[in-house]
């Protein structure tokens, strides 16, 4: 059963490779915006410590930021999902039709493609900025840091938190069997995850209850989890404790998505002939 | 095999005042008005029969289709394919029937369109030795060993059309729904296609539900015929019946050197003809006649004209079909 289900999903995977070949140039635009904006985080903490005298902040030293900053990067770029923009132009544009045509899971269809979009992305940058991450925690403070462990805990923890973003994003997409055009709804559900992500600043920047609040919300279960893993912030109960909820959370939303998909189908008006 | 039984689709459609002013009111208050598309239409179609669906632009055949395919939920009414609901138990249905929307393409849009049948054998489950005998047939029927390997969005219109009813008819459905299947082609490509759908319907004795706005569709294939208006069914039965229904219309042709045969003859003034019963053209010496049969007989007409002015060539027609459709979309039908 579970390989025949995998027989009918597989080629989506096979597809999404090949499409993502077919742009390559945009590909490559794409990470380097991100790169970029890599960079200008860099820059804006480098600014903060240097004029607060060097110390830790938040618990945080510079070379530790930095590496914060690029696993940032890394996490944003592995678990990134295009889902709710997807699913917003399909039902806008009427696309969704075609879909729904064929005897397979409208989610599934969408994930085992996006997996295929983005597994060139992984196997081009995971290595080398795993790499790059360890040469500056070694250079920064004078001995080898890199733990097997903890990078199998974060590869784990990135898989889960992927799952979460790509049916969080399908669920978030389904708005527009509602609202038509997703859009606007789109850049401000970005801006706000940025912050509640941890992308912005490290959560634990802020103040504590808010901290904890922030903690609990799945959106710390995307970035910030994965990252503190990696960094070997988070050890023993509490790092069983971050992973499960991150389990809790990839299957509330699966749910949600699932739920959401059998009440809102319904409503489907296919526009556009 | 497919049994509809009072089908209705009901929309809702916010309403905006015309203008900024409109806008800005609606932004506040948005009004929503009730839109029903279908009228609870019935029909049935036997197994084997190729049916035509005919309508003027939105009257509610494309909602139809989409109700059939199970794309959209019904707001009353049932419709029974194979035996199956098509909404209830959506995968399980869909595996049985193909569909093609002339509008839009179920292709992988980037990808050779090779690799579109791939995915499809593996989403069907079609075994390897059957998939390449398919695959073969469909080739001979559509041609499409010229374009397999280009990527789709680099194929003609024609081509992606042959390419979409191949990847509909892959996996061998006993139900093949065509919206518009001949949309924006050419004479020559119309016609592989019309061929191609006839030789699939006699050979695997294929269901086919078929919309068009080319009547030449309907003549070729269907004998029976649905068409419907502002949502409710107005005529079924086959091409012969509409014909002898409303096809009243006889086209008499003949050529004369006559200066000017329209107001020689009169026809108005001589039969009390008038306004769709009756249209005359000229164009040189020929002149084209179009009158009502049931109020002047065919005879009449002839030993009139012949009898009026001298003739040198002359021939009755039956109208055309789209003649027919042509007044029945205009006046809609009694």
């Amino acid at each position: 059963m579970m390989k025949r289900r995998l027989r009918t999903y597989l080629p989506f995977v096979n597809a999404g490779i090949q499409e993502v070949a077919t742009y390559r140039v945009n590909w490559i635009f794409f990470m380097l915006g991100n790169a970029l904006a890599c960079f200008v985080s860099y820059f804006i903490w480098a600014a903060v410590y240097g004029s607060g005298g060097g110390g830790a902040i938040n618990g945080f030293t510079l070379p530790q930021m930095i590496v914060y900053i690029v696993l940032m990067f890394l996490t944003g770029t592995i678990i990134a999902s295009d889902g709710a923009y997807v699913v917003g132009e399909e039902i806008r544009d009427g696309t969704i039709a075609m879909r729904l045509i064929k005897p397979v899971s409208y989610n599934a269809t969408f994930l085992f493609q996006e997996l295929g979009n983005k597994l060139p992305t992984e196997i081009a940058i995971a290595a080398p900025m795993i790499i790059t991450v360890e040469i500056i925690r070694t250079v920064l403070s004078g001995s080898l840091q890199f733990n097997a462990l903890s990078l199998l805990l974060y590869i784990l923890s990135c898989v889960l938190a992927y799952l979460i973003n790509f049916y969080f994003n399908i669920c978030f997409g389904f708005i527009a069997f509602v609202i038509k055009y997703l859009w606007g709804a789109n850049m401000m559900k970005n801006v706000v995850i940025g912050f509640l992500s941890g992308t912005v600043i490290p959560l634990s920047f802020l103040p504590g209850v808010m901290e904890k609040v922030f903690l609990l919300l799945p959106f710390a279960s995307l970035n910030y989890t994965p990252v503190m893993i990696y960094m070997g912030k988070y050890g023993g109960a509490e790092l069983w404790y971050y992973l499960a909820l991150q389990v809790f959370w990839a299957l509330f939303f699966f749910a949600l998505s699932k739920l959401l998909w059998k009440v809102s189908v319904k409503r489907l008006t296919v526009q556009g002939g | 095999m497919i049994y509809v039984d009072k089908l209705r689709k009901e929309f809702k459609k916010t309403v905006k005042d015309p203008g900024l002013k409109g806008s800005i009111k609606s932004l506040f208050r948005p009004k929503s008005e009730k839109i029903i598309a279908v009228r609870d239409i019935s029909f049935d179609v036997a197994e084997g029969e190729i049916l035509g669906f005919i309508g003027p632009n939105g009257a509610g055949k494309s909602t139809v289709i989409k109700m059939l395919t199970g794309i959209l939920t019904p707001t009353s009414g049932s419709c029974t394919i194979n035996g199956k609901n098509p909404t209830q138990n959506r995968k399980a249905y869909v595996k049985e029937i193909g569909v093609v929307f002339g509008q839009r393409t179920q292709l992988w849009w980037d990808l050779p369109l090779r690799e579109t049948y791939g995915v499809l054998k593996e989403i069907y489950e079609v075994p390897d030795d059957r998939y390449k005998k398919r695959m073969a047939f469909l080739n001979e029927v559509l041609e499409l060993d010229d374009f397999i390997s280009s990527p789709v969005r680099t194929l003609s219109l024609g081509q992606r059309m042959r390419a979409d009813i191949a990847a509909s008819l892959l996996h061998s459905p006993k139900v093949l729904f065509l919206d518009e299947p001949t949309i924006g082609l050419d004479v020559v490509v119309k016609d592989n296609i019309r061929k191609a759908i006839e030789h699939i319907n006699e050979q695997e004795k294929t269901t086919v539900i078929l919309t068009t706005h080319d009547l030449a569709d309907i003549e070729q294939l269907s004998k029976r015929i649905v068409m419907i208006d502002k949502g409710s069914k107005v005529f079924d039965g086959t091409i012969a019946e509409l014909k002898s229904k409303y096809g009243q219309i006889r086209e008499l042709y003949f050529e004369s050197d006559c200066k000017n045969p329209e107001q020689t003859l009169a026809y108005d003034k001589r039969f009390s003809l008038g306004g769709d019963d009756l249209s005359v053209e000229t164009e040189g010496n020929s002149v084209k006649v179009r009158f009502n049969s049931s109020i002047v007989p065919v005879s009449d007409m002839l030993s009139y004209t012949l009898g009026k002015i001298n003739i040198s060539d002359i021939s009755v027609k039956d109208a055309d079909i789209e003649e027919i459709i042509r007044r029945l979309y205009g006046q809609g039908v009694e």
